[in-house]
């Protein structure tokens, strides 16, 4: 491995996102004022300009060309430069919303910007990724710094019993992933993921491709928090910090995803290893189709609204296998959706997990359904905010999430596959379930009377994610011909 | 582009321009809202009547006329593709007539949340609009989905007592059969790419596509799941008398007087014409459900003691008619099924907006509350006793023409039905539904009785006060379009008929067009097979034949008259 200077100009948004990391954690050491807010918007600076960074050498890359770094370990690409964008702004949306959060609920530290930055240096290697070994690295850089954040807030004790799951089973996980790649490894004998498909075809050891390829799908469904192994991701979501909730279900999962897209769509993926025979495509569907199953049943039943999202993001998991699997079946449209996918699904997650730590403030949270009541009449700009946000998730139009359902759906159904044909509806059945869990919240703000008036959470930072998330979700229902063509 | 083709995205616009404007305004501007909800509505009614102007519109002119094309979503294929036909000019021009009647007719009613109820009425209209105008699949599905949030709200925020339970059955039901709809959209959308080498979801060149046999079976039973339920056909019908109960009066009138008519609408539109091997598949299912749901839709209208119950169930009856009309597959039948959507548009909006006005006074809706009302509100009765014989088919009133259309098309269906495409006893289905007609009349009358006539025995119903002019500017528009729809059916007949003559003649041609070998997009068109054009030519001569036969029989009769063959 060396490094040609040339190559530094793609490394930057990696690099700047790692450089301001470390820097913020030298801030808060010699940090006096308690308050940290300047360190938030510090942080969102550093996001975004990783963000522009991105878009800049975005420009520089033309269609489907595809530049190597650091002897294949990483690559630049239109779909990573994008992903990459997306993980820096839904991280800076995710800076902006903590201050407020921090002040309401009282677990100021500093540490956790640069902890988050740190984190999304990880996402960023991972939607770069090119080579088995910078997968594992950015799936560690990126988890590590997520259990840290989750475990901030030290006097709350649903928030330490969410770290500590998640972390234990986060280091799991990681033993499936580093077993997986070993296997592959030993199979192909190349870490490589361009030079793996053909290594696989030609393995001599068919055994070692499928034990590898399972083990990659357990542990990725970990990550992704896939059924039946989602059951970290409930709690852990319930006990975080919303910000870092927002931040764990939007930008973690997406770039878990995004490792997906390299690993089973270039490494497992098209003509080489196709459905069936080496087969880790059969069992990816059934988990997908589990996955929204019972990610979206589950969500019917829950109160907290925290949970609830976090199993609606479980069944959000189970759509985008289903683009992966599309993926690896070599659909033309599945890298596509599943870049549109990422981000109305991240743009809505933000703002729903924003509105959610808007609602709560010192003392009471208000994560119950129930707590929402009233809130159309009392603050109706936040109220319809939340509904647009909803119907996203639910994919209604004219909003982001539907076209991005239709776009993963019409993807699978491209493949013309009659396991894909059922999974697609499975998928548009669970739609319609989704939306009476939905609509149970926008029932409880429009339908029903406030018990108690809202002292909502006010920060000028957390303000603009609720204004701006909206409109986006709407901008890329009513016109996603621009997005869809960013990685097209 | 067509001349006038800026006219359809103009009326699209206009509404939710309104609706834009009104959030804007201050909250408490209650008479504002009101009067902008109106002002707004009416426009989009004045600018839609521009529709008729026949430098736009050819009334001999069978395709679709007014069309704007602009590309949407060019990674699709998707386009903003809107034009009207004789099918669906009608239920525009009923749709924007309803929207200011209903507001003008509710206005009271409604107390709080003024603004966002106006909104909501206005995000709804173009809803609407834009579903009967879009000749994009994936344009008319948008539009069909917005359809559905406003309703939602409408029923959930300004409902009765159980509204809860109401809006999420209404929303559950409608997303189950729309969602399987969008499946098959799918399906239809990548065959039709492999066959003309390029996504679009364009319904006019899709309809130049061949779909395989079973494909066509699966997909038609996805979209008719979709429509079924919206129309509502019987077995699914359930969630509408909850929702009707619980809806606000406007939500009621709009909910009968155009939502029900997209399932008619969405067959004759998409559904058939796309799949014409599906349709002759599930036809015999389908129009039996219809009869089954006349009937049985009478039956229980007649049980009722709740009047909106009652008029919700006389709901599943009427558009049993028009399902039926659809699936006798002659023109008579479509275009009478067309009249009676039209027909039942004003009589139904009309009842609701009655019970209204009953409803504000005396806040019950049970018929054992009301007796000999007459005798304190005669103009409201004289106008409400019209309405309701005219939705029980009364001739001279708007419900004769349709339903004894559709009965007739049906009746002599038998003759024309093309090959490969046949209903379970054309005449005996006609029979019964013929007594639909007559039970209709039974349930309808009973509760005029009980309620208008008999003795002012209940103290409260004393010191009712008759219509007051607001509500009166409501009603004599309605009870004026239901003597001219009776009366003089003719020139709208004249401006269906070309549409219908081409869609039953399309559909005689495509219903035998075969579905080619099965191969890995599995769809080929076929048109240039000798033997299946002159099937394609028996079908026709055939359809043909038959029309002339029911022409000469029935000379003379008004409506009938201009149903021959072109």
């Amino acid at each position: 491995m060396s490094l040609d200077p040339t190559e530094l100009g793609y490394l930057l948004p990696y690099l700047i996102l790692a450089v301001t990391g470390m820097l913020l954690v030298l801030a808060e050491a010699f940090y006096r004022s308690e308050d940290r807010s300047a360190l938030a918007s510090l942080t969102a600076v550093g996001a975004l300009a990783s963000a522009v960074a991105s878009v800049v050498t975005y420009r520089q890359l033309g269609d489907g060309v595809r530049v190597p770094l650091l002897g294949d370990m990483l690559v630049a690409d239109r779909t990573g430069c994008v992903l990459s964008a997306l993980f820096a702004v839904t991280t800076a949306f995710a800076a902006l919303a903590t201050p407020a959060h921090q002040r309401e609920h009282e677990w100021q530290c500093g540490e956790y910007y640069g902890v988050m930055l740190l984190s999304a240096s990880g996402m960023v290697m991972l939607a770069q990724a090119w080579n088995l070994v910078t997968v594992f690295l950015g799936i560690e850089t990126m988890s590590i710094g997520v259990y840290v954040m989750c475990a901030m807030r030290r006097s709350s004790r649903r928030g330490n019993e969410a770290a500590m799951k998640y972390f234990l089973i986060g280091a799991f996980a990681t033993g499936f992933l580093m077993y997986g790649m070993a296997l592959l490894y030993g199979a192909a004998g190349t870490s490589k993921l361009s030079a793996l498909a053909s290594g696989l075809a030609h393995t001599k050891n068919p055994g070692l491709v499928i034990a590898g390829g399972f083990m990659l799908i357990v542990a990725f469904g970990f990550k992704v928090a896939a059924v039946p192994f989602h059951m970290w991701a409930p709690d852990a979501y319930e006990g975080a910090p919303t910000p870092v909730t927002a931040f764990m279900a939007a930008a973690v999962k997406g770039a878990a995803i995004a490792a997906m897209i390299r690993v089973f769509g270039v490494a497992l993926g098209g003509d080489v290893v196709p459905f069936g025979t080496l087969g880790w495509a059969s069992p990816m569907v059934v988990i997908a189709a589990i996955t929204i199953t019972v990610g979206n049943i589950t969500a019917v039943r829950q109160d907290n609204i925290k949970r609830m999202l976090a199993y609606s993001s479980i069944s959000h998991a189970g759509v985008l296998l289903v683009g992966i699997c599309a993926l690896g079946l070599g659909s033309s449209t599945a890298n596509t959706s599943l870049v549109y996918y990422l981000i109305a699904y991240s743009i809505t997650t933000m703002g729903a997990f924003a509105i959610v730590a808007y609602v709560g403030s010192r003392g009471r949270e208000r994560l119950l359904v129930d707590d929402w009541a009233g809130l159309g009449a009392q603050h109706p700009a936040v109220a319809l905010a939340m509904t647009v946000l909803l119907l996203s998730f639910g994919g209604i139009p004219p909003t982001g999430g539907f076209f991005a359902k239709f776009y993963i759906f019409q993807a699978a159904m491209e493949v013309y596959d009659r396991q894909l044909l059922w999974l697609v509806v499975v998928g548009v059945i669970n739609s319609a379930i989704s939306i009476f869990y939905y609509l149970r919240i926008v029932t409880a703000m429009y339908f029903r009377e406030a018990n108690q008036p809202f002292v909502p959470t006010r920060s000028a930072g957390l303000m603009f994610v609720i204004i701006i998330c909206p409109l986006l979700i709407l901008e890329l229902g009513v016109m996603p011909g621009w997005w869809l063509r960013l990685v097209g | 582009m067509h001349e006038g083709a800026f006219l359809i995205p103009v009326i699209l616009a206009l509404p939710i321009l309104g609706a834009i404007f009104v959030m804007c305004t201050p909250k408490s501007e209650t008479q504002l809202h009101r009067g902008l909800g109106l002002t707004f509505t009416l426009i989009t009614f004045l600018v839609s009547l521009f529709i008729l102007n026949p430098r736009f519109l050819n009334p001999r002119e069978a395709g679709f006329q007014l069309v704007f094309d602009s590309e949407w979503i060019p990674g699709l294929g998707a386009h903003f593709k809107t034009g009207v036909d004789g099918i669906s000019v009608f239920l525009v021009l009923l749709t924007t007539l309803l929207m200011p009647l209903t507001l003008l007719g509710t206005s009271k009613s409604i107390d709080r949340h003024v603004r966002e109820f106006i909104a909501a009425m206005l995000v709804l209209e173009t809803g609407m609009l834009g579903a009967f105008v879009a000749l994009d699949l994936f344009l008319f599905y948008i539009f069909w989905e917005v359809m559905l949030i406003p309703m939602y709200l409408l029923i959930g925020i300004w409902g009765g007592q159980r509204r809860l339970y109401a809006s999420i059955k209404f929303v559950i039901y409608t997303m189950v059969g729309s969602l399987l709809m969008l499946v098959a959209i799918f399906y239809v959308y990548i065959q039709g790419a492999a066959v003309l080498g390029g996504y679009t979801t364009d319904l006019e060149r899709l309809l130049t596509v061949a779909l395989p046999y079973n494909a066509q079976v699966w997909c038609f039973a996805a979209f008719a799941l979709a429509f079924a339920i919206k129309v509502p056909l019987f077995p699914l019908h359930t969630w509408l008398p909850d929702a009707h109960v619980e809806a606000p009066t406007a939500g009621s009138v709009i909910l009968a007087g155009v939502l029900l008519k997209f399932g008619i609408y969405g067959f004759l539109r998409f559904a058939m014409p796309l799949f014409p091997h599906g349709a002759a598949v599930w036809a015999p299912a389908i129009s039996v459900l219809a009869v089954i749901g006349i009937i049985y839709g009478a039956f229980v209208a007649f049980a009722q003691d709740d009047v909106k119950k009652l008029v919700a169930y006389s709901s599943v009856s009427h558009l049993g008619f028009c399902a039926l009309g659809v699936f006798a597959l002659t023109s008579y039948g479509i275009s009478g099924s067309i009249y009676a959507m039209l027909s039942h548009g004003l009589t139904t909006g009309g009842l609701f907006l009655g019970i209204g006005v009953l409803y504000e006074r005396r806040h019950t809706r049970r018929l054992a509350e009301y007796g000999g009302i007459w005798k304190q509100m005669p103009i409201f009765s004289g106008l409400f006793l019209v309405i309701v014989m005219g939705s029980a088919g009364l001739p001279a009133l708007s419900g004769f023409v349709g339903e004894f259309l559709t009965i007739l098309g049906t009746f002599i269906a038998g003759d024309t039905l093309p090959r490969g495409y046949s209903i379970p006893s054309p005449r005996a289905m006609g029979a019964l539904a013929a007594t639909g007609v007559v039970l209709g009349a039974v349930y309808l009358l009973w509760m005029f009785q009980r309620v208008f006539f008999g003795k002012l025995d209940k103290a409260k119903n004393g010191k009712l006060e008759d219509l007051a002019s607001h509500e009166l500017a409501t009603f004599i528009p309605l009870v004026i379009g239901i003597f001219l729809l009776g009366l003089f059916p003719r020139p709208l007949l004249a401006v269906m008929e070309p549409a219908v003559q081409k869609f039953t003649r399309e559909f005689a041609r495509r219903v035998v067009e075969c579905d080619g070998p099965p191969h890995r997009y599995g769809a080929i068109n076929c048109d240039a097979n000798p033997r299946q054009q002159a099937e394609i030519q028996r079908n026709l001569d055939n359809l043909a034949r038959g029309a002339a036969a029911v022409q000469q029989t029935i000379n003379g009769n008004p409506g009938a008259g201009s149903g021959g063959p072109q």
